[in-house]
């Protein structure tokens, strides 16, 4: 198909003649130019039903071109509900589809469904659908199937938006005459200013008007576009307005985030349409989309048209239209003055009705229903009772100017409240926040020269019909009646009512529709539309895509110093926070095997473990010893220089959260670990308490600062004596739970030597930087003597050999010291310690349950997963913490919560299993490995 | 985004402070547990202005905001001693 | 089509189907107050009068009926939850919901889609385990799904390994439910006033007079009234209310967003919530997606919608649905969430005697509307704890004896 011819110059001045764009709509081939919205393509090409509407399936076209109707949603390729108003027309579109439809939008093989209107009232599914007992999901189905819209390309790959921060004193939202002024402005003022417009081109409403309008604003414009002090976005739609002045704007490829500290909307007003039957037929548009039309992209929307309006503005659109060749055959004014506008409006043919409405618009009727035919025009009485009056009056356009509601969205997203103002007939916003202004339009002000308030709205301009199909919602197939039987199930409240109704629920957020409401539901309640409260706003203005709010998506990783080493060596890393470790080294099929041979070389040889994750804290000051011991349930004030010890920490709530060691380097100086998990905790928890207290030390997260490797096993000190050191790591110049520090093969090092894994083993903690340098080092020693990386995995293992409890994996959130068998770490000099009250409280109640280990007595059992419950007698008495096959304690071997009356040294107990069954286990005593200790000490 | 006023390192936006709780009276050692568990749980989450601790992360600073609940509004940001130092208030 | 469409289709007139009763004028005294016209208070209200015979029972509700958290949350239903008691408490609770659109004869719309929460750790996937064999004890169908399983229940789902945090199993509820919430307080409403409870909307208490640790009277805004009982049930304000009987609650309140997308044709039937992603989504009988995450990180009784609440979701919800980027946002809106350190309810008796309290329900109140007006109305007609809350009771706190859902912290919903 060739596009129709476009109405010439000045009229469609988005397009660019030269470049003609084809694309497929509903399989049919439609041309338009560079230039247009999809909408206007259509239309341009002679296509008038865009889409079927979300109940009843009716046909729609273009409302307000706007970009606030559910009536233009489209389908492009996997992309839904795109606004046809709203994208611009380019190159290379995929097939576009209409939506909700069998067929095509104009051939709609289920528009039977409108003929269940009259069954299917305001709420009807709260009604029905749900007797006998279990109906419901099967009519659900039925419902799901036709409800929704688009359809997501559930295989589409995602592709990520920019997201851009600006900063600036004043944005001015809408580049219309109002905004273009007060942008000016501000930065006469001296401001620096950023003026957002949703229209490709400054210009808002003059851009859609006569030459003369615009040409008097283009030297405004053209000082603005070159004012470096203001930055101008077009193609920018204002999304929100969030706490402290953060203005979220969309553009095609990029979401924009605007630190200000003022904001003037100057974004006009939205049109309302007039309610009458069948309002909602394809060709019935409001005039601000006739003026769209003719006027940015130079299409004519009909040939033959009637006007309903309530004001001026509606008068001068059909002058317009009629000057672009349209023919005007009626005009029905609500009101009952005539003027010179009507005159002129005479002398071109128009038939003038005064105090007259549009009773009904017809279609082509058939099945599929289309595009307005003719109008029943009516004559309404003082009351506002239509009386039909002569022949219908053919035409294929209506134009509604029903007036206004300010499009004051975002002064709303900040607390503003949309009001009904009697002496307007309309909405005005109060209760503006500071820095917040209105002008123009969105002010209810529609003349800037005279600033005079014009009387654009009429009361009630609303003509119901008993046949119904006046349409009051077009998002959701709303009528009068819907609405005022709602009111009449008892949905009195405008917050209700919304609810009930679903008004103003849909894709346009009750743009066209709200004002409709609020006053049918006075008039139903018989109150002043005044007294009908409005329903709060909140960002998005309009549909937001999840792409554009997410971004590029960036998120944090750490990585260890020797991080690039583990995946050399075919690591598999697992995350712990933000962290990645090595889980063990190997292929992912050699897991088990992997595992066992990292556990036999730590017992029989060397193993070398990457635990830079750890949280690292140093303390320092005259009140550091103080301090740990108010912070941790474990005693640190006597704890001499160069020893290590144990650290437990607990919360107000007496419940373990955390331990490490800690070591004092000095008599002032104390460096310590912590879990991985909660090293940012405990170091945060730390500072508070300080800030508290107030006490003379200083505390520094560390964590990041220093590498550390676990050297563990029976040879592992041969390994470091290959190393020069100037430490002496000999049994009595090193003994079990000390610390020292010194240079381990040209490295400064802080040597741990703790046994966490039950062998002879140092921690050795060095300057991030030489983390590799270590690592390899100590490798390269060890190779002769069988040394192995060993991952995660392995050192769950060892630890569960030697009976030591992983704090968040053997205890839960609520796991006192007591039942962690940890009594031993209170002090045993009464002590304030953080969680001290609440610690003792829990202890004088015998504890419910302990922490055991256990043997599986069953050596071909499985291994129990961890989180198996426990069960005696029918009822949870546990759970198993950890679990796993021994190689060295020669089965399987597990940590576990039991009840108390069950926690007995060689009591047995049921494990269930996930997939039901029962193996049997024994309580054992801990550590199943080296009782005696003599391995970490040697 | 809100933002928010570190005592020590000015204007910010708001994610980069951490909520750290209503401002109130440790208990003595001495005092008894019903007191301790007052102060851990209990809570006067009160409407308007309260007085809270707040942690500005990066430079791990903690220090005392007053903020409205109801309008989400930071009123002032102070150090914890400053706000010893003043009268006016009786955390 | 149902019998009653084609009836009312068939007939000239709108007969009005009053589901919401107007405000009636205040009497001088009732036996049982209620604060909070929301869906536990009007349950409460319904099972007061149905099972207990206590009719003369009045709502007060400071807006609208139901327009508090009630209107404000994602829906879910749920009871696979981590302790015996909680999951006892919620599975009760969703026996009741099965039943309720017969019983207060309107369409709830409860739909089971099966609820799926994701585990990207080896410590998620150990809690989850945990939760999954508790109520398969407890008689709840629950159970940890593997990555195969998962593919087969939500094909739709990103399963790849090469992302941020890869999905490593599920706990797998296939009872979990969606059900349309403003429905289930119109409901309670509606047979509650059709027994004589007195719904009282735009009526708010300003409060309490307490003479020897007795309520003896409530003030509202219309004037005072006598009551013999009172009940809170004021989710978002209970620390306010608690405070007019001087009774300091371990609650902070905090606000939950959510937010939906336009309408789409069905592609998701299960409920997903991702734990370590913060993010939960499921797609109504409308077609829109209902989603939501953490909650704000701060206290406050505002309902504002804040940037970064979507701006944190989205990433998160796109590394599940990585095809949703083009789908719109179309509403977002908050809740107040009161939040109990261990994430469970306060309910039951309090220090003043005739006193009752329902409060604490953080982000998980919905699913137990029924129950919970249910065991109120109990515990309000008896004077005792009753046994199915014996652990939710305020006093715990004194003890520091928290119930253990805190053992397995998550976003729950």
């Amino acid at each position: 198909m060739t596009a129709l011819p476009r109405l010439p110059s000045p009229h469609g001045r988005l397009i660019d003649r030269s470049q003609p764009i084809g694309f497929r709509f509903d399989g049919r081939d439609v041309t338009g130019f560079a230039g247009d919205s999809l909408a206007s393509a259509l239309l341009g090409g002679g296509e008038t039903t865009l889409a079927r509407s979300f109940k009843y399936r009716r046909p729609r076209g273009v409302l307000s071109l706007s970009g606030f109707d559910s009536n233009v949603l489209v389908q492009i390729g996997p992309d839904p509900n795109v606004c046809a108003d709203t994208l611009p027309l380019t190159p290379g579109l995929p097939d576009i589809e209409s939506q909700n439809r069998s067929g095509s939008a104009a051939r709609d093989r289920g528009a039977w469904i409108g003929l269940l209107k009259p069954f299917l009232p305001v709420g009807f599914y709260y009604r029905s659908f749900f007797r006998p007992g279990n109906v419901w999901p099967r009519y659900e189905r039925i419902f799901r199937a036709r409800a929704g819209l688009g359809r997501v390309g559930v295989t589409s790959v995602h592709q990520a938006k920019d997201k851009r921060q600006l900063f600036c004193d004043v944005a001015v939202v809408g580049g219309g005459a109002a905004g273009l002024a007060a942008a000016m402005e501000a930065a006469r003022a001296g401001g620096k200013v950023c003026l957002v417009e949703a229209l490709p081109r400054l210009g808002g409403a003059a851009l859609y008007g006569p030459e003369a309008a615009l040409e008097q604003l283009r030297p405004l414009i053209r000082e603005i576009e070159a004012q470096p002090s203001i930055t101008v976005l077009t193609g920018a739609f204002a999304q929100g307005l969030y706490g402290d002045y953060l203005l979220a704007a969309e553009a095609a490829e990029c979401f924009y985030k605007i630190r200000v500290k003022a904001v003037v909307l100057a974004s006009g007003a939205h049109e309302q349409p007039i309610v009458f039957r069948n309002n909602d037929l394809p060709g019935v548009m409001l005039a601000s989309a006739a003026r769209r039309l003719i006027w940015l992209y130079g299409v004519k929307p009909g040939t033959r048209a009637v006007l309903v309006t309530v004001n001026d503005h509606g008068l001068e659109t059909a002058l317009q239209l009629s000057d672009a060749g349209v023919k005007i055959e009626a005009v029905a004014d609500l009101r009952g003055t005539r003027s010179a506008r009507h005159d002129a409006l005479a002398e071109r043919g128009a038939a003038i009705h005064l105090a007259s409405a549009v009773y009904e618009a017809t279609g082509p009727g058939g099945y599929f229903g289309g595009p307005v035919a003719s109008v029943q025009l009516a004559r309404l009485d003082d009351d506002g009772a239509p009386t039909p009056f002569g022949p219908p009056v053919a035409c294929d356009l209506v134009v509604m100017a029903g007036g206004y509601a300010p499009a004051a969205g975002l002064a709303c997203h900040r607390g503003a409240r949309l009001v009904y103002d009697g002496t307007i007939d309309g909405f005005r916003v109060e209760n503006l926040a500071e820095g917040v202004s209105l002008t123009g339009a969105a002010n209810n002000v529609f003349n800037l020269a005279t600033e005079t308030p014009e009387q654009v709205n009429h009361p009630f301009p609303i003509i119901p019909h008993p046949l119904g199909n006046d349409f009051v919602d077009f998002d959701e197939d709303l009528t009068v009646k819907d609405i005022k039987y709602a009111i009449a199930d008892g949905f009195a409240h405008g917050e209700l009512l919304k609810r009930y109704s679903t008004a103003g629920m849909g894709p346009s957020q009750g743009r066209q529709s709200a004002l409709a409401v609020l006053r049918i539901a006075a008039r139903e309640n018989d109150i002043a539309p005044s007294e009908m409260g409005t329903t709060t706003a909140r960002p998005p203005l309009r549909g937001e895509s999840f792409a554009h709010l997410a971004g590029p998506c960036f998120h944090p990783h750490q990585r260890t110093p020797m991080h690039r080493r583990h995946l050399a060596l075919g690591a598999q890393m697992m995350p712990a926070g933000h962290w990645h470790r090595p889980a063990f080294y190997g292929g992912p099929g050699e897991r088990e095997s992997a595992i066992a041979a990292e556990a036999a070389a730590v017992r029989s040889a060397a193993g070398l473990i990457d635990v830079s994750t750890l949280g690292k804290i140093e303390i320092f000051g005259p009140d550091a010893a103080r301090f740990l011991d108010a912070v941790y349930v474990t005693t640190h004030g006597g704890q001499p220089v160069g020893r290590v010890r144990y650290a437990l920490r607990c919360d107000g709530g007496g419940s373990i959260v955390d331990d490490g060691v800690v070591c004092r380097l000095a008599p002032e100086h104390f460096y310590l670990t912590t879990t991985t998990g909660q090293a940012t905790a405990t170091h945060r928890h730390m500072l508070w308490l300080k800030a508290q207290w107030r006490m003379d030390i200083e505390i520094s997260a560390v964590t990041g600062a220093y590498a550390a490797l676990n050297i563990a096993g029976p040879v592992s000190r041969e390994i470091l004596g290959k190393l020069a050191t100037d430490i002496d790591f000999s049994s009595d110049g090193f003994p079990y739970m000390t610390v020292r520090m010194g240079t381990l093969g040209g490295i400064r090092v802080r040597a741990i030597r703790v046994g966490f894994v039950g062998e002879l083993g140092f921690e050795l903690h060095v300057p991030a930087l030489y983390g590799e340098a270590l690592w390899d080092r100590l490798l390269e020693a060890g190779q002769t003597h069988g040394i192995k990386p060993f991952g995660v995995e392995a050192q769950r293992l060892l630890r569960l050999e030697k009976g030591h409890a992983i704090i968040g994996q053997d205890t839960d959130g609520l796991t006192t010291p007591q039942e962690a068998n940890m009594a031993w770490t209170l002090p045993k000099k009464p002590r304030e310690f953080w969680g001290r009250a609440a610690v003792q409280a829990r202890a004088k109640a015998k504890p419910e349950r302990l922490l055991i280990g256990f043997r599986l007595t069953d050596a071909s059992a499985p291994v129990p997963p961890e989180c198996c419950l426990i069960i005696e007698d029918g009822e949870i008495a546990g759970r198993v913490t950890s679990a796993a096959a021994s190689a060295t304690c020669g089965g399987v071997i597990g940590m576990a919560f039991v009840s108390a009356a069950l926690a007995e040294p060689g009591k047995a107990f049921s494990i269930k299993l996930p997939a039901g069954g029962f193996i049997s286990a024994q309580i054992a005593p801990t550590p199943f490995y080296d009782p005696d200790q003599e391995r970490q000490t040697l | 985004m809100k933002q928010m006023t570190c005592p020590l390192n000015g204007l910010r936006n708001i994610d980069e402070f951490i909520y750290g709780g209503p401002l109130k009276p440790i208990p003595t050692a001495d005092a008894p547990a019903q007191a301790w568990a007052n102060y851990t749980f209990g809570e006067d989450n009160a409407e308007g202005r309260v007085f809270e601790w707040w942690l500005h992360t990066p430079s791990s600073f903690w220090f005392i905001a007053e903020r409205d609940t109801v309008s989400d509004e930071v009123i002032r940001t102070m150090a914890f001693a400053d706000l010893q130092a003043t009268a006016s208030v009786d955390p | 089509m149902p019998l009653a469409l084609l009836r009312y289709g068939l007939s000239r007139k709108h007969k009005p189907w009053r589901l919401i009763p107007p405000t009636p004028e205040l009497q001088t005294s009732y036996d049982v107050v209620i604060i909070g016209g929301g869906g536990h208070g009007l349950a409460a209200a319904y099972y007061l009068a149905k099972l207990h015979g206590i009719k003369n029972v009045a709502v007060f509700e400071k807006g609208y009926l139901g327009g508090g958290n009630t209107a404000r949350n994602t829906t879910i239903i749920r009871s696979n939850y981590l302790t015996p008691e909680g999951v006892k408490f919620y599975d009760e609770s969703m026996k009741l919901f099965r039943g309720l659109s017969t019983e207060l004869g309107i369409n709830l719309m409860y739909s089971e889609r099966g609820h799926l929460t994701l585990a990207h750790t080896d410590e998620a996937v150990r809690t989850m385990r945990w939760r999954a064999e508790v109520n398969k004890h407890m008689g709840v169908r629950s159970e940890l799904v593997g990555v195969e399983e998962i593919a087969k229940l939500c094909p739709q789902l990103n399963l790849s390994r090469d992302v941020r945090l890869p999905i490593l199993a599920a706990l797998y509820h296939p009872p979990g439910a969606i059900a349309r919430h403003d429905a289930v307080a119109w409901g309670y409403a509606h047979q509650a006033a059709k027994l004589g409870v007195e719904i009282h909307q735009q009526t708010k208490v300003t409060g309490l007079r307490i003479e020897n640790n007795r309520v003896e009277g409530v003030i509202t805004s219309r004037g005072a009234v006598k009551a013999g009982n009172v009940l809170q049930a004021v989710a978002g304000h209970s620390s306010l209310v608690a405070a007019l009987a001087k009774i300091k609650l371990p609650i902070r309140t905090v606000p939950l967003q959510a937010c939906v997308s336009e309408p789409l044709k069905p592609f998701l039937d299960k409920i997903i919530v991702s734990a370590s992603l913060h993010a939960y989504v499921s797609q109504s009988a409308r077609g829109e997606l209902v989603m939501g995450g953490a909650t704000d990180p701060y206290p406050l009784y505002s309902t504002r919608s804040t940037l970064e609440f979507m701006e944190t979701l989205m990433p998160d919800l796109l590394e599940l649905f990585p095809f949703l980027g083009p789908v719109r946002v179309l509403r977002q809106w908050a809740g107040l969430a009161d939040m109990t350190p261990d994430f469970s309810p306060v309910m039951g008796l309090t220090p003043v005697k005739n006193y009752f309290i329902d409060a604490g329900w953080g982000t998980w109140g919905f699913k137990a509307t029924p129950i919970a007006g249910k065991i109120m109305a109990e515990a309000v007609a008896n004077g005792v704890q009753p046994e199915l809350i014996a652990k939710f009771g305020l006093e715990r706190f004194d003890r520091f004896d928290q119930v253990g859902e805190r053992g397995a912290a998550s976003v729950g919903h």
